[in-house]
């Protein structure tokens, strides 16, 4: 296993932060970490590392406990921080280069990690830019690019895209999924649900400290009771008596904003012809339809009662 | 080497802002070094101060030996017995001091009697002390040979006197040109120079460690497998670099004002001392580098610190000067310790194991200090690798 935490607890002050966090990471896949803000990512993944100390729990990584000094533990994983963490005195590549060099002495093959990290994030045309000098976007790829450069066999990437635009954001998912096929394990948080449904093999969704759900995208969506989104442009949305549609059988929720209707049903169940029907009788004009299948934050909403995003 | 090579890269972004204190700071101590002129009675190969001799006791071996004794030292001027004359002699400094040998001294002399010579002098004068300090000196040599050796002709005790007086003279003469000018300067120079060290090395160190204490790059580096020894030992190359750099160039100008002096013992003592004081507050910046959180707080300590410990020590109030209590409190700065060590090396003449057994005890009181520091640094970082 590539990492095994059992009922890790951390505490600040009054409020805990990690409430028996339990996690398994295999060998080969892009674990994604989804929780909305301060649910408590950054702090497993600081514990994780030995950045914090923790009140209560074991972690182990590659089956080895892990310690501030487990230096062998170190030299295989790669890290991106929710904060940029690079030098300001340094140029684009002297950046790369220095974190490089934290793990690989070897001058050549040193040389030759950072160009392709360089590649790797698109950075070719600023690599004698200082930090200052960078966008929002372009920065948090130079964070990637430092955190990734040795090619470590784990990479863990906290909330790494955040400002980046979607553009760039793709290349880079894509380039996560790449070094998965390369072979690293790929521990992914965000609170994107789209880009986690987008790549994480597995996805574990937190809650004020804890493990609230985890499975592959499909069961997590089979978990839930809802299905899909019927959506329905109204034309006379005034006319129209929302009680009634919520009291049709397998609704389980209805809710009208402006001219759109949102009606979520009951998984499996298709209620689109009984919806139709009941709006005709109520001679209420239809415009646009269309349907969604259930997302995370529907997963997130039924065990939590709240939604992911605020 | 990467932390290393890190240091130099920061320092490099950082150095118009080191360059400007460090010119402004040698500047500021070749000014204040240049503006002290030493006293002029100190050097008393050069000063013969212009003297009235009157005698009114008639022809005496006695009196005639402090006579050509004096001439030797001073400017004899010859003037009329006139109280009028002699005042406006006085007056116009055609003479700093008249001496009048009273009737009967010589007899009063050789009965062993308490004698008074009557001076006149312009007050203030540096001369006072100074003619003074020979008039005794002969009267003292005198009295002594007829306290031990009672049947001595004036004669014989003239001639004795003689000898005695000029191989006197001539130590005087040897210490007065070796306690020269560059003496009394390049003590005052490397006395300065602490104040720049300390305001220098505590803006160099912090610029770089509020970079590596910075909370994500902190995390980022201990989340790689750099062992914490190996990145304190880079750091504290970086230091120790950084440190001798900002010495050399201080030093520099040393060479350039006292010249050959700084090769003379006075001069390798002075360095070996300046090189020690670098250390000890390179591990006080270092622990001040490992405390403070922002630039703000650096300025501030950079100048409260080197100008406190600097004033408190007697940089710029000789140590004589100061109070007891402040000293006290001093004693607990290498600055004290490191500024008693350069007055002592700059004031000696001759070194012996007395003196050097002072400064050397200084000089191993200042690397105590950097080393005790330097231990707390390294605990205090170890204790910080983890986050509460
Ligand atoms: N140093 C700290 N001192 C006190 N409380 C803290 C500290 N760091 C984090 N917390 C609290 O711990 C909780 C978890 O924070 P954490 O940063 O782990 O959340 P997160 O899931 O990473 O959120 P985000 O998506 O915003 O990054 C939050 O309530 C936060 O306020
Ligand atoms: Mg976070």
């Amino acid at each position: 296993m590539v990492i095994n935490v059992k009922n890790l607890v951390k505490r600040y002050g009054d409020l805990i932060a990690l409430d028996h966090f339990n996690l398994e990471v295999q060998e080969g896949e892009i674990l994604g970490l989804l929780g909305p803000n301060g649910s408590g990512k950054t702090t497993a993944i600081n514990c994780i590392l030995s950045l914090l100390k923790y009140d209560k729990g074991t972690i182990e990584i590659f089956d080895q406990p892990m310690s501030p000094d487990a230096y062998d533990i170190k030299r295989d994983v790669g890290i991106v921080m929710q904060n940029v963490a690079v030098f300001e005195e340094l140029t684009v590549y002297e950046n790369i280069d220095y974190f490089c060099g934290l793990y690989i002495a070897d001058r050549q093959t040193r040389k030759k990690r950072v160009a392709e990290a360089i590649d790797f994030v698109g950075l070719n045309d600023f690599i004698k830019f200082f930090p200052k000098k960078l966008s929002g976007g372009l920065l948090r790829r130079l964070n990637i690019a430092c955190g990734i450069a040795h090619q470590p066999k784990l990479i863990i990437l906290d909330e790494p895209t955040v400002a980046v635009d979607p553009q760039s954001r793709n290349n880079i998912l894509e380039g996560i999924q790449k070094l998965n096929r390369q072979g690293a394990t790929i521990i992914y948080t965000s609170h994107y649900m789209e880009e986690v449904e987008q790549i994480a093999s597995r996805i574990a969704i937190m809650d004020k400290g804890k493990i609230i759900a985890m499975g592959t995208n499909e069961e997590l969506k089979k978990k839930i009771k809802s299905g899909e989104h019927i959506n329905l442009e109204l034309l006379n949305p005034e006319d129209l008596d929302l009680e009634a549609i919520k009291a049709l059988p397998h609704i389980i929720s209805a809710e009208l904003t402006d001219h759109q209707l949102v009606v979520k049903s009951g998984r499996d169940k298709n209620n689109l012809i009984a919806i139709l029907d009941h709006l005709k009788d109520q001679n209420i004009a239809i415009g646009k339809i269309y349907s969604e299948p259930p997302t995370l934050n529907d997963v997130f909403l039924e065990i939590t009662g709240k939604e992911l995003r605020d | 080497m990467q932390v290393y090579k890190a240091f130099f890269r920061i320092i490099q972004k950082n150095r118009s802002q080191i360059a400007i204190y460090l010119v402004v700071f040698m500047v500021l101590a070749l000014l204040l070094t240049n503006a002290y002129t030493p006293p002029q009675d100190t050097d008393f190969t050069k000063t013969r101060f212009n003297i009235a001799f009157i005698n009114e006791d008639g022809d005496s071996e006695l009196v005639d030996g402090l006579k050509t004794y004096l001439g030797e030292n001073a400017n004899l001027v010859d003037l009329p017995d006139d109280p009028q004359q002699l005042q406006d002699a006085l007056f116009f400094r055609q003479v700093v001091y008249i001496l009048r040998v009273p009737k009967g001294f010589t007899a009063a002399m050789l009965n062993g009697q308490e004698v008074q010579l009557e001076k006149t002098i312009v007050p203030d004068s540096p001369s006072n002390i100074y003619m003074d300090l020979l008039i005794n000196k002969y009267l003292n040599s005198a009295q002594t040979y007829f306290a031990y050796l009672p049947g001595l002709s004036q004669d014989q005790l003239v001639d004795y006197l003689k000898v005695d007086l000029a191989e006197e003279t001539a130590v005087t003469v040897i210490s007065g040109s070796s306690h020269s000018a560059n003496a009394e300067k390049s003590g005052y120079y490397f006395n300065y120079i602490s104040y720049s060290l300390f305001a220098i090395l505590i803006l160099g160190v912090c610029s770089v460690m509020l970079v590596f204490n910075d909370t994500d790059l902190k995390r980022r580096n201990l989340c790689s497998p750099i062992r914490s020894a190996t990145m304190n030992f880079q750091m504290i190359l970086g230091n120790l670099s950084f440190a001798v750099l900002t010495w050399l160039v201080l030093i520099s100008a040393s060479f350039v004002m006292y010249g050959s002096y700084m090769f003379t013992t006075n001069g390798l003592l002075l360095l070996l001392n300046s090189f020690i004081f670098t250390l000890a507050a390179l591990s006080i910046s270092y622990l001040i580098g490992n405390l403070v959180k922002s630039r703000g707080a650096m300025s501030a300590v950079a100048n409260v610190f080197a100008l406190g410990t600097s004033f408190l020590s007697g940089v710029f109030v000789p140590q004589e000067l100061l109070g007891a209590n402040v000293l006290t409190i001093a004693s607990f700065t290498p600055t004290y310790w490191y500024v008693k060590a350069n007055n002592e090396i700059a004031n000696a003449v001759s070194f012996n194991a007395g003196n050097l057994q002072s400064i050397f005890t200084s000089m191993v009181l200042v690397l105590a200090f950097g080393v005790a520091v330097l231990g707390v640094t390294l605990v205090l970082i170890k204790q910080r690798r983890v986050e509460a």
